[in-house]
């Protein structure tokens, strides 16, 4: 073993990480080379100094002085707490509230009459009242929203007919070729946008 | 894992400030240790402690039980003092350079002063020294050493709390070392 290779060697048997030969190898450089045992005398005298310092004392007020630094307690609120729990709970569940809300919104201000169909020239409107008049031939689908629709005698409607928080009054005699849907509560309306807008 | 410590912070995330200050008192004076050493006065290392303590509070939320509390504190505490550090190089770097040859410089006096009354503590010369040349160890090394030798980690420890593999501390205690021999051997601290 030479100098170069001792030197690493003595940091690792100061750090207590050098095992069996090379511990016994380092011994045999140092018995036999004063520079690198005077060496090391230094690093071991330099650890043990090291180590001897004195540890400071602090003031006596340190603690209290802390203590007085910290902010004030904020009381969290156990729902706080809980939505830092389960943060895709929580944004799933603010964006059904969000939907919920638009759609209950929605629902709740829309209490004007609406007609919608692709053949309207052939329906009467009477205040929130729509007639279908008698013998006349509605084509394609009528929806009514917060109205009532009279469909009269011999009337013929060729589609569907929705109506929308209102009433249907439909002539024994009126002839209708699709559905007859009356829909007045915000969940079956729901639904109903939903399908409105898969479609 | 220390499962006081970690009991204690669990209590203190949840508002206990008794728990807290149980905390303060087992730490406050290593940490201060670490930021004297780090800092080289006692106010600057004060400061450092309320700060590293004001940080552990406000971050009771992000501790994680899983590793130990004390490794947690040291980190933020040695952070802390670096930032300090590099923050006055530049007003700092002249006094460094100066020759210390009679031990009468700004850091000796300081130093001195700090421990007074010194009823328990006598400092020898040699530890003035040693302590100076502490003072004088690039920032790199000097958290390593302190934490090595003042506070007893082991390497493993060290590297957990800077962050980084132990090949690396290993290889910053050893340069540690040697500038500190150096410097010792400089100023003729070894007989013969």
């Amino acid at each position: 073993m030479n100098c170069k290779q001792a030197l690493p060697l003595m940091h690792e048997y100061l750090d207590g990480d050098l095992q069996g030969s090379e511990a016994l190898d380092l011994k045999q450089h140092l018995l036999t080379c004063p520079e690198c045992h005077a060496i090391f005398r230094q690093m071991e005298t330099t650890d043990a100094l090291v180590r001897s310092i004195p540890a400071p004392v602090a003031s006596s007020d340190l603690t209290d002085r802390i203590m007085g630094s910290l902010p004030p307690v904020k009381k969290r609120s156990p729902w706080i707490q809980w939505v830092r729990k389960h943060p895709a709970v929580s944004v799933a569940a603010v964006f059904l509230l969000t939907m919920a809300g638009s759609f209950g919104s929605m629902w709740n201000n829309n209490t004007e009459l609406m007609v919608r169909g692709t053949d309207l020239d052939r329906v009467i409107i009477q205040g929130d009242k729509v007639i279908v008049p008698k013998g006349e031939t509605v084509k394609g689908n009528l929806v009514v929203e917060n109205g009532e629709l009279v469909v009269e005698d011999n009337a013929n409607v060729e589609g569907n007919l929705v109506v929308i928080d209102g009433n249907m009054y439909l002539a024994s005699t009126a002839h209708i070729t699709g559905d007859k849907i009356r829909i007045d509560q915000a969940l079956s309306w729901l639904w109903f946008k939903i399908n409105e807008m898969v479609h | 894992m220390n499962l006081v410590e970690t009991r204690l912070a669990k209590l203190a995330r949840n508002g206990d400030r008794g728990a807290f200050e149980e905390l303060v008192n087992l730490y406050k004076d290593k940490i201060f240790h670490l930021a004297y050493r780090m800092l080289g006065n006692k106010q600057e290392a004060e400061d450092a402690v309320q700060d590293t303590f004001l940080r552990v509070y406000n971050n009771l939320d992000r501790y994680d039980e899983n590793q130990k509390f004390s490794t947690w504190i040291f980190r933020i505490g040695t952070n802390l003092c670096i930032d300090r550090l590099r923050k006055r190089k530049p007003t700092y770097s002249l006094d460094a350079e100066m020759p210390d040859s009679d031990g009468n410089d700004f850091y000796a006096m300081l130093a001195s002063k700090d421990n007074l009354p010194v009823d328990q503590i006598i400092l020898s010369e040699t530890q003035q020294v040693i302590r100076r040349a502490i003072d004088t160890l690039p920032e790199k090394y000097k958290s390593v050493v302190i934490l090595r030798y003042l506070h007893d980690m082991s390497l493993q420890e060290i590297g957990d709390v800077l962050k980084m593999p132990v090949t690396t501390v290993k290889t910053r205690v050893h340069r540690g070392r040697e500038y500190l021999r150096k410097k010792l051997e400089a100023d003729g601290n070894f007989s013969k």
